[in-house]
């Protein structure tokens, strides 16, 4: 039954993505100055919004599973971080492959790409913390422990990332898009959708990894009592 | 407050009869002075903001050596185990370590700024008064996050060499100011120019010394 209304959660976001892309492309008008390439900030700023909200997600988990000790909590944290890697890798790359033809330059330390690229290396470290330690316990606490700092970390981030752009020349001022009516809707789509997806990958990479950790628990009991 | 104290008078007396993070922390941070000149052109005075740059490159990646080894010290022979047990407060062991980080950072700064000054010019030399507001301010947050996340480390199968990879990533942005604000006094800038970021330093270290306090718990009891 569960999995007949999974399949159908995957359907809708398959049907969503068509109308995010038909609104993105032919819906929205093409900006005048920038072009066709303009058409990536909606998936671009999309992104960019989950993988925050994923962080928070993160950071809810870590805080919940200090307080409960319970494993469910860990392993929602450690879906989480990963989809919030995911994201911002996605924002990192449609960034840079965005800034290459307006700013004509891959990369300047403007706040917001520095933000970017600095929580991606915090979260980043997770994995190699996580998989630094064996016992289950000690890894979870030690994981949701980073989540909730790298979380408190974030608004320092940005911060500390205005401070680069004094350091570096920036090309051209980021943001301040006036943008039409059209493309407004069509970005409201564009975020909808993504968050579609984000829930039903947050849900999946959840169920997931508690399937893996049970397996593995049963592993472990049927080589006990094989030996 | 007690704990806090013996603790601290514990690890100052071993270090100090076993030098091995202070005498190693100084020679990586001369090292790094020396191997940082590197990038400046030959036959040029350095800006403020290259030298703020060095100098607080070779303090951070010094101080790992220090902060890395002050919990991993504890694991030996269990004796977390024995600080766990004895009457005092997982508190009072946060903030001596702490304290302990932020000595030996202290003590290791005597010698890395004054070769500083030596090895790229003393007309920066002005500034120190306020480059040692600085240093404490930067100590703090340092120290706090080196300490929570140096027990991690010690928790895991990697064990000290994890810690330069968690350990930058949450501080690049202490980093960051640290440097600006260093910049700015080596230019001899009016102090209102940078007032505000010496409160975000000094809220950075607050923040992080009370989630220390808050978490180690959690930690050490793993």
């Amino acid at each position: 039954m569960s999995i007949k209304r999974d399949q159908m959660a995957v359907i809708f976001a398959a049907l969503l993505f068509g109308t995010a892309v038909y609104m993105v492309f032919l819906y929205a008008p093409t900006e005048r100055v920038m072009g066709p390439i303009q058409k990536i900030f909606y998936f671009h700023l999309s992104c960019a919004l989950l993988a925050f909200l994923s962080f928070f997600t993160a950071f809810v988990s870590g805080i919940m599973y200090l307080v409960s000790k319970d494993m469910k909590w860990d392993i929602r944290g450690l879906a989480s971080v990963e989809i919030g890697l995911l994201f911002t890798t996605l924002v990192l790359i449609t960034g840079v492959l965005w800034g290459r033809p307006v700013w004509n330059t891959w990369w300047t330390w403007d706040p917001r790409l520095t933000t970017s690229l600095i929580l991606w290396f915090i979260y980043a470290s997770y994995f190699i913390l996580r998989s630094s330690v064996t016992r289950r316990d000690k890894r979870a606490v030690f994981c949701a422990v980073l989540a909730i700092v790298g979380f408190v970390d974030v608004p320092i981030v940005f911060l500390s990332a205005r401070l680069w752009r004094t350091i570096h020349p920036v090309v051209i001022r980021a943001g301040s898009i006036d943008m039409a009516p059209a493309m407004i809707t069509a970005l409201l789509v564009a975020l909808g959708t993504f968050t579609v997806l984000w829930g039903i990958l947050l849900y999946q990479r959840t169920k997931t990894l508690g399937l893996a950790g049970r397996v593995g628990n049963l592993e472990k009991q049927l080589d006990g009592e094989l030996l | 407050m007690r704990g806090f104290l013996l603790i601290l008078r514990k690890d100052l007396h071993a270090e100090f009869r076993r030098p091995e993070s202070l005498v190693s922390m100084v020679f990586f941070g001369f090292l790094l002075l020396v191997i940082l000149n590197l990038a400046i052109p030959l036959g040029s005075e350095i800006s403020p903001e290259t030298g703020a740059g060095i100098l607080w490159v070779a303090i951070t990646f010094s101080s790992i050596l220090g902060l890395s080894r002050t919990m991993s010290r504890e694991k030996e022979n269990r004796c977390i185990d024995g600080l766990l047990l004895s009457p005092v407060s997982i508190e009072a062991l946060f903030c001596a370590k702490m304290a302990m980080n932020f000595v030996l950072m202290l003590i290791a700064q005597c010698s890395i700024i004054p070769l500083f000054f030596v090895l790229y010019g003393d007309s920066f030399l002005q500034s120190l008064p306020l480059l040692v507001l600085v240093v404490l301010l930067a100590n703090t947050g340092f120290a706090a996050i080196g300490t929570l996340f140096s027990a991690i480390t010690a928790g895991t199968d990697r064990n000290e060499a994890l810690l330069p990879l968690l350990f930058y990533p949450l501080v690049i942005p202490l980093i960051s100011i640290t440097v600006k604000v260093s910049s700015l006094i080596f230019q001899g800038a009016a102090p209102g120019e940078y007032s505000s970021w010496l409160y975000v330093m000094l809220a950075y270290g607050c923040i992080f010394t009370g989630l220390g306090v808050l978490l180690l718990s959690h930690i050490v009891r793993e």
